[in-house]
């Protein structure tokens, strides 16, 4: 059942590889990335003890999963669902699909970047100090927080899916992909720093929040379950829904011209 | 193996009125037309056998190809390979065909060869045995074994398309789509290619559906011709009873050059004499050219194969 993912990890780091300038560059901004990513985080707590009812130690935590989380689109989504786009405009998907594998397996886990795997340590490294800072958690509250990356991770790359697909119908969804990567960067700020309909939005239509925030609720044990219900509700109407619309597109893939 | 029945295919492209204006008017009202690719195309393709696929650029050869292949939903009309519907992308389906595009790619582009063979081996569930079995004997046969463990950004045109067709067959397809393989090669490669796939067909017995622009492929290759134009079946059948029945004249060749053979009918061409003529007079023009010319060297050959179906693509204009 594994063979094919590991065999597509496998081409997928060794062609990542190949060029030693660009593997050493894009860790360059790996690093700079996560940096930049906290770095405001710091000014804010400079002036305030607490955004929302948020410490800076756990408001740390929601940055160390928004971290894990641009490391999962830079090293995964990025490099398959944009390459699905150019795809798309240059038919370049025919090879792809003619496999006796499923397609959304070849379009979403083909390639990898593995320069984005410093934000993940980045990620790991700010957790730990927000951790040593606040005390270990309960293995309950630990597992509870990996159940929420997971069905945030779940939920946000439905999402990301779904508006890939669009290009099947439209072709060109570049701007439409810049928009969503905007639109996730809320996902640095702990959910009960917005408000409203913004709040429900974040949690729903772009669901950042069950990947940065609910995790970190979790580890604090601030998690309920009807959230934590909520998140994997999202999470399976997501995966469900972008399949259903990847399988609709791919009866609209035109190819192009020989 | 292969049965369409009133196969077509319908585009909708947009249509965009020329300079800046047209563009910007596209922003806010966009016009689209229906380009039909193929109408009511039906054929049937046996177990075994080699057709050509053949029709000017733009005919629909291709998306014909890709519907076969199951990468095009059709508009309309059904297609069946090997039992089963190829827009359902079955995996029993796409285990027993493969597709060659001449001009796309599905190497790894950065590394080895071997890799892209090693992948798709993952994905069709090929095991060790008889990976290395089928690899080996299209190694061999496409003497391709120096290849093997270069990056292919490094490989030539011609040693690509070799482990093009290797990454292609290594699962032991029993339909070959093949999608103008030679495009680009130089004369010996393409002359490799032929040999290779008329030997693959030969010794597997697998199914071969091949488009080309290179008539000397479709005289080396494929006995059976499928002839599309405007998206409509022009011509199915043999490639000799095509020219008998387009171009019903033989070319009768004397050399050496002699003027004085212009006064039969012949036009000098290349060091030779030539006389195109209906073929019942093949008989007569001989006699009479081996009564002055009794040393001459003469050949009776088919008019080029070229000429043939450029007729019938005229003819379908017309």
């Amino acid at each position: 059942m594994l063979r094919v993912p590991l065999a597509l990890a496998r081409v997928a780091v060794m062609a990542a590889m190949q060029y030693r300038a660009s593997f050493l560059a894009e860790m360059a901004v790996g690093v700079l990335a996560a940096a930049g990513v906290a770095a405001p985080l710091f000014l804010v707590y400079a002036h305030v003890p607490a955004v929302a009812g948020w410490s800076f130690e756990e408001a740390l935590l929601v940055t160390a999963f928004f971290l894990a989380y641009n490391a999962f689109v830079a090293g995964i989504i990025e490099p398959n669902l944009g390459a699905v786009v150019d795809g798309v405009r240059v038919g370049q998907l025919d090879y792809m699909l003619i496999r006796p594998v499923d397609a959304q397996l070849l379009l979403s886990f083909q390639k990898v970047a593995p320069a984005a795997a410093w934000e993940l340590l980045a990620s790991l490294a700010v957790g730990g100090v927000a951790l040593s800072r606040l005390g270990p958690p309960t293995p309950m509250h630990a597992l509870a927080a990996l159940a929420m990356l997971g069905s945030g991770v779940a939920a946000t790359y439905g999402l990301w899916l779904l508006v890939t697909c669009t290009s099947f119908w439209f072709v060109r969804v570049d701007n439409l992909r810049f928009l969503l990567g905007a639109i996730t960067d809320a996902g640095r700020w702990p959910i009960g720093v917005y408000s409203g309909w913004v709040r429900i939005a974040l949690t729903t239509v772009v669901p950042v929040a069950l990947v940065t925030s609910y995790p970190a609720m979790a580890l604090l044990g601030r998690l309920d379950l009807e959230l934590a219900l909520g998140s994997v509700a999202v999470a399976a109407a997501s995966l469900i829904v972008s399949r259903l619309v990847l399988l609709r597109a791919l009866a609209h893939y035109t190819s192009a011209s020989s | 193996m292969i049965r369409v029945r009133e196969l077509s295919k319908t585009y909708r492209v947009p249509v965009k009125k020329p300079g800046f204006l047209g563009s910007f008017q596209s922003i806010f009202s966009r016009e689209y037309k229906d380009v039909h690719a193929v109408s009511g195309l039906s054929f049937d393709i046996e177990a075994g056998e080699r057709v050509g696929f053949l029709g000017p650029n733009g005919a629909g050869k291709t998306t014909t190809l890709k519907m076969l292949a199951g990468l095009l939903y059709p508009t309309a009309g059904s297609i069946e390979v090997g039992g089963h519907r190829p827009q359902d992308r079955a995996r029993a389906f796409l285990e027993r065909i493969t597709l060659v595009m001449g001009q796309k790619q599905q190497l790894l582009w950065d590394l080895p060869a071997r890799e892209s063979f090693e992948l798709n081996r993952a994905m069709y569930g090929v095991e060790r045995g008889p990976f290395k079995a089928a690899l080996d004997e299209l190694v061999t046969m496409l003497r391709a074994e120096p290849l093997l463990d270069r990056p292919v950004r490094n490989l030539s045109l011609g040693e690509r398309m070799k482990c093009e067709l290797i990454a292609a067959l290594v699962h032991r397809p029993q339909v070959l789509f093949l999608d103008e393989p030679t495009i680009g090669l130089d004369v010996e490669m393409q002359v490799q290619v032929r040999q290779f796939i008329a030997e693959h067909n030969r010794q597997t017995g697998a199914t071969v559906l091949l488009t080309s622009h290179y008539m000397q492929d479709i005289a080396a290759l494929t006995p059976r011709l499928l002839i599309i134009d405007g998206g409509k079946l022009r011509y199915d059948g043999a490639l000799a009873a095509l020219a008998q029945r387009v171009a019903p004249e033989r070319r009768v060749v004397v050399r050496p050059a002699d003027p004085e053979l212009a006064a039969l009918g012949f036009v000098a061409h290349d060091g030779k004499m030539v006389a195109t003529v209906p073929s019942g007079d093949v008989n007569r023009l001989v006699q009479r050219v081996l009564s002055s010319h009794p040393l001459a060297d003469i050949g009776i050959e088919d008019p080029p194969l070229e000429e043939v179906i450029g007729r019938v693509f005229r003819e379908a204009v017309a």
